[in-house]
Formats: structure tokens, sequence, C-alpha cells
């Protein structure tokens, strides 16, 4: 519709409430909130629905309420007579509002048929009626303006039984449309099947009014003039119904979201995005990696060039390679399919970088751990090195340089005492560089495993140690040297910082990992904050997925404990 | 002064061997060498040493392994283990194998081995 339509409609409706303000107040029509309403709806379902029709029909609803009242009261004999002909079209108005809701589209030729007759019947009994009516039967004479359609006096008995013929029409045509209707809710699926539900608990009422008020039967005024009219806001209510549904839609869209559990897979995407949106049969479907289709998160198969009757495709976004297959009546509200795109886009954004996230730190993990593992092995192979080669040939040196002075001494015993301080640095030589070697790897580790090390480990420390348990077993390289350094790290620390009298050790196998504590009776308050070795500790620990935990309130003691993965 | 004895040195270090052979001969101890593992079990079968100073890390086995199949032996020698490290950085090993002691390598003399053969068991290492 064009801007000058819907310029011209605007202002129709505050013509008509001007001209209702300006007759009297209240408005003598009964009809009154019924047209002003049904005006106003139109123009604000224009504007909200700028490509359907249904902006136009509850428009046109509202001035055919209106036009014939105003016709009427202009005191003029042909716009009287017009406005009689035309009082009853505003009900096939209505009827065709209800068979063509949601899309504003009529669904087939039987129901255009339907609708055109509807009009035609409203048409040719009002002007039959009409024709027999003579104003002064309602007991105006002079005041009413003529009827320029009188035939003759007319015909009081002639206007009742058209009236009457007119109304069973009317009820033949009316159970029609209602039975119309429940058919389209019973064939509607998804968001067009909620869309429909309003209009099927609206559509009697309105049936129901329909018939009432024609001339079928008699009630008091009261129900006639003031309630019956009433139902027929149920009209806008439809429509405000469904506006207020799609803006909470598109609320809980937002809310569904953020509720998503980090991670959640695209089935639970999907699961929200359809409660959300109240669209139960709501699809979200990827292309598949060979570029040979799609398939919808219960896997099945969608052809989004080819969508199933009543079904529309909505691509999240070109990179996803994601589309979203929905009913086609959610394309009436393409806010909100955009909305619905744009938070699955989102979502899935969100997973993607979730997961790229964790893989990248699964990466970094491993690479920690092969990092770690590679220092190890790197520690080992110079340990034994210094073995084989510098601590061998200070040995024989040393062995030597003994024999040299044993045979000198005799000789020349000043010789021997040269050669008895020469060999002495050999042994100090040798005793430092075991120290060295064993810091760079504790051979006793590879020999033994933790048993042998830890005993060792224990009897080289200055505190009084004892050790409660350790496993015989020998686990992987990597997690016996995380345990050792623990307990090496530990015993150093007590005997530097704690001033403890005595220590434990304890270290126990349970499944799937090994428990590591080193606990002291010292003064407490340590922090594996800071320079202190204990972060590097961690570190270590960590490096093979393990946890390091620090307990030292301070004067209660130290207790260090790891956990370590352990299979 | 104890009857010499004859000694196994058991090591694949040639330059050690050396050494240990002529400060041990020096001492009045007759004097076999082995590079392996192997050749130690063989070599002791033939010499019939009264001690084995046997070095722990070997090329085949390690002398943990050779000091038991050197008990399995019918007159099993005195087996002393030997090594550059400290018996420290073997933990329990030492002790829980049959060997009746150790001896860091540095610290070899004849007078060393001679108070391992006093301390031995009666009977072993007597052939």
């Amino acid at each position: 519709m064009n801007r000058a339509l819907r310029a011209a409609l605007v202002a129709g409706a505050v013509a008509a409430v001007g001209c209702f303000v300006w007759s009297s107040w209240p408005p003598n029509s009964r009809y009154a909130p019924v047209e002003v309403s049904f005006a106003l709806v139109g123009i604000a379902a224009w504007q909200r629905w700028p490509a359907s029709r249904l902006g136009l029909l509850f428009s046109i609803v509202g001035y055919l309420y209106l036009v014939p009242y105003i016709l009427v009261n202009l005191a003029n004999p042909v716009a009287w007579t017009i406005g009689n002909l035309c009082e009853g079209i505003s009900g096939a108005a209505l009827a065709q509002l209800g068979l063509a809701w949601p899309t504003g589209r009529l669904r087939s030729r039987f129901e255009c048929g339907v609708v055109v007759a509807n009009y035609a019947q409203n048409i040719v009994f009002d002007t039959a009626a009409t024709m027999v009516w003579n104003p002064a039967f309602s007991g105006c004479n002079a005041s009413c303006p003529a009827n320029v359609l009188l035939i003759g006096n007319g015909s009081r008995s002639a206007w009742n039984t058209l009236g009457t013929i007119a109304a069973l029409v009317g009820l033949v045509i009316t159970g029609i449309v209602l039975t119309l209707i429940v058919r389209h809710w019973r064939s509607a699926r998804g968001w067009s099947r909620r869309a429909m539900i309003p209009l099927l608990w609206i559509a009697p009422a309105v049936g129901v009014e329909n018939i009432l008020t024609g001339n079928l039967f008699h009630f008091p005024s009261l129900v006639t003039y003031a309630l019956l009219p009433l139902l027929l806001l149920a009209g806008p209510a439809l429509f405000v119904i469904s506006t207020v549904r799609a803006r909470t839609a598109g609320g809980a869209l937002g809310t569904a979201i953020v509720d998503l559990e980090p991670g959640a897979s695209p089935g639970r995407l999907r699961d929200a995005l359809a409660r959300a949106l109240g669209d139960s049969t709501l699809q979200l479907a990827f292309r598949l990696p060979d570029g040979a289709g799609y398939l919808d998160t219960s896997g099945q198969v969608v052809d989004p060039a080819q969508p199933a009757p009543g079904r529309a495709v909505t691509p999240v976004t070109e990179a996803s390679g994601a589309v979203l297959v929905h009913d086609a009546g959610l394309g009436q509200e393409p806010q909100l399919v955009r909305l619905t795109a744009a938070a699955a886009s989102m979502a899935l954004e969100h997973a993607r970088l979730q997961a790229e996230v964790q893989a990248q730190l699964e990466q970094v993990r491993a690479s920690r751990a092969r990092l770690v593992e590679a220092g190890d092995a790197e520690r080992r192979r110079l340990e034994r090195d210094l073995h084989d080669g510098a601590q061998q040939r200070l040995v024989t040196l040393s062995l030597a340089l003994g024999m040299a002075r044993d045979r000198a001494a005799k000789a020349d015993p000043e010789l021997g005492s040269l050669i008895e301080s020469a060999s002495k640095e050999a042994r100090e030589a040798l005793t430092e560089l075991r120290e060295l070697a064993r810091g760079i790897h504790p051979a006793v580790l590879t020999e033994t495993g933790l048993t042998g090390a830890i005993q060792a480990l224990v009897e080289r420390s200055p505190v009084a140690t004892t050790i409660t348990a350790v496993p015989d077993s020998r686990y992987p390289a990597a997690i016996e040297a995380t345990a050792y350094f623990v307990v090496s790290e530990a015993l150093v620390n007590v005997a530097k910082h704690a001033r403890a009298d005595s220590a434990q050790v304890l270290i126990r196998k349970f499944p799937g990992r090994l428990l590591v504590e080193v606990s002291d009776d010292g003064t407490g308050g340590a922090r594996s904050e800071g320079g202190s070795g204990l972060r590097g500790l961690a570190d270590r620990v960590a490096s093979v997925g393990g946890v390091l935990r620090v307990d030292s309130p301070p004067g209660g003691g130290t207790r260090l404990e790891a956990d370590i993965p352990c299979p | 002064m104890q009857p010499s004895a004859a000694i196994l040195i058991v090591d694949d270090h040639d330059g050690f061997r050396t050494f240990a052979r002529g400060m041990l001969e020096a001492a009045g101890f007759t004097v076999a060498e082995a590079a392996t593992g192997a050749e130690a079990t063989a070599a002791a079968r033939t010499v019939r040493p009264g001690l084995v100073l046997l070095d722990i890390q070997l090329p085949d086995f390690d002398g943990f392994e050779v000091a038991r199949r050197l008990a399995a032996q019918a007159g099993a020698p005195v087996v002393v283990l030997t090594s550059t490290r400290e018996a420290s950085d073997y933990g329990g090993l030492i002790a829980a194998s049959p060997a009746v002691g150790f001896l860091p390598k540095d610290q070899l003399s004849g007078a060393a081995l001679r108070r391992f053969l006093a301390w031995a068991p009666a009977g072993e290492g007597r052939a």
C-alpha cells in the first residue's frame, strides 16, 4: 500500500474521531469504539507488517463500520440510502479478516468464493430491505431523510421477512467461516498454529455477535446496543495479542541465548530457540563438510533450495553454513526471524570460539607436558654422561694418585704429601660432581623408582622425617619425577624455613591419581605466591595435569599436597 | 693377614680395571677381569674368585642382576658392589641384593677388600 493511501486512512481515522466528538459525546453510534479501534489497529498493523494485507483489512473493516454511520447521519436522502445499503458489509469484511489470518491471504478458491458470496448476500439483502423500508416505520416523518429507493410506501412485513432470511443465510455463512477457521488451525504447524490460537477464541465470539444482532433474536437494548458490539473489539485484540507475542518471543530469544550453558550442542541451541519462539517445528541445519546437502540437528536431511510446503529457510550466517528452517508464517515477522538468526549466529560463533580456545588450551597443555618430559629426559642424559665420563675419570685419577702417593712416599716424602693433596682435591671434585649430578637428576629415581628415591631424600634431610607410605610400583617417568621433586622441594623448604622438629612424607595411589603429601610441625605461613620455589613446583605439578595445594596456617605447620593424575 | 684370594673385577671401564688391577696386585691379590655381566658369570665359574668387585652399571645387565646370578652359582663368591655414585643413590637395592656390601670406587684399596673378605659369612668365598 502506498503512502498516500496510508495518509488518507490516518486522516480518515482522525476525522472520524473528530466527528464523534463534534456530533455528541458519548458517541451515539453503538459501534463507535469498534470503528475507531479497527481504524487505528489497521494503521498500526500496516506499520508492523508492511508486506501484508492485514493492515488494509483491519482498516477496511473499521471504515465499513464508520462510513455507513456517517452517511446515515448526514441528513441527506442519497447519503442516507447508500449508508443503509452498505450497513452490513462490515461483517463480511470481518469474516474475510478471520479467514485471511495470520498471513493476510485467503488460502483457496473456495474461500475466495465464500468471501465474495458473503459480501454479495449482504449487499443484496440490504438493498432489498432498503427498498421496502419506509423511514416512517421508525416513527420519524419529516425529520428523517427520504429513502430514495423506497418502492411505494414500503412494507414492514416484507422488511421483517427479508431480515429473517438474511439472518438465516448469515447463520449458514458464519458456520462455514468458523469451520474453515478451525480447519486452518488444525492444519497449521509451529508458529502459524500458535498464531491461530487467539483467533480460535475470538472468531466464535464474533460469530455469535453476528448471529445475535441479526433479526432472529430480540434482546434487551443494553445487550444489543452496548455489550454485543464490544465483542467486536476482539478483532483489535487479535492484533495486540500477536504483537505482544512477537515482542515476547524476541525477549525470550535473548534470555534463551544468555541461559544457554557454555559449549551447548547445536541440538540444545535449536531447542532453546524453538522454546523461545514457540515454534516446535524449528529446524537448525548445517551444511555437510563435503558440501552435499544439509542435515538438521535431529539428523534429518534438509534441502534449503526446496523447503517443504509451508516451510521457509533463513540462512544463519554465510560463514557458519547453518540455516534455520521454520514455519512460513514466521516470515510475517521479519524482525523476529532476523533476531533468531542473529541469536543462532552468536551462539554458534561462541561455541566455535570456545571449541577453538579449548583446542588451543589442549595443545598448550600437551606441549607443556612434552617440554617438561623433554627437560627430564635431557637431565637424565646429562646425569648419565657425567657418571659415565667425568666421574669415571675422576675416580680413576683419584685411584692413580693414591697409587702414585704410596710409591712416592717411601722414596720422597715431600712428593708423597704433594700427591696426597692432589688426591684429596680429586676426591673433593668427585664429591662435588656427585652432588651436582644428583641435583640434575636423581639416578636413584631411575634405578629404583619412588621407594628408593624418597628413602634417599629422607635420609639426607636434616629434619627428622618419617615415611608413612610410599607405593612400590613404578609409574610413568614424568609422574615419578614430579612426585620426587615435590617431596624434594618440600623437604628443602622444611629444612630452610619451617623450623620444624619433624616431618612426614606420604605417597598414596588412588584409582587414576597419585597423592603426594609432605607435612611438618613447623611455624607454617608458607605461601605458593611470590618468588618461592612453591610457584615453580605448582607449575611442575600442573605440567602433568595435577594440582598443588598448600595448607600452612601461621603457627600450625605446613601441609603440601600434590594431586597428580596417574594411570 | 688373610691368605691372598683371587679377585674378579667386573667393570666396563678399561681405565678403572687397569688401575684397580695394578693396585690389587700390588696388595698381593690375584686378579681377573670381566667387562660385562655375561663375562662375569662365565669368568666366576672358571676363575672361582674369592671376591667379585662388581660395578653396578654394566652394558648388559645391572650389577644387582649379576649379583643374583653369582649367588645362584655353586660355591658363590663374596660380592662387593661398587660405583662412582654413592650407596644412597641406589635406595634399598643394595641392601636387598645378595652382595655383602658396597664400596665407592674412589675408596678402593686392598685393605678395604680384605675387610669385606673378613666379614663375609664363614665358608662363603673360600673356594
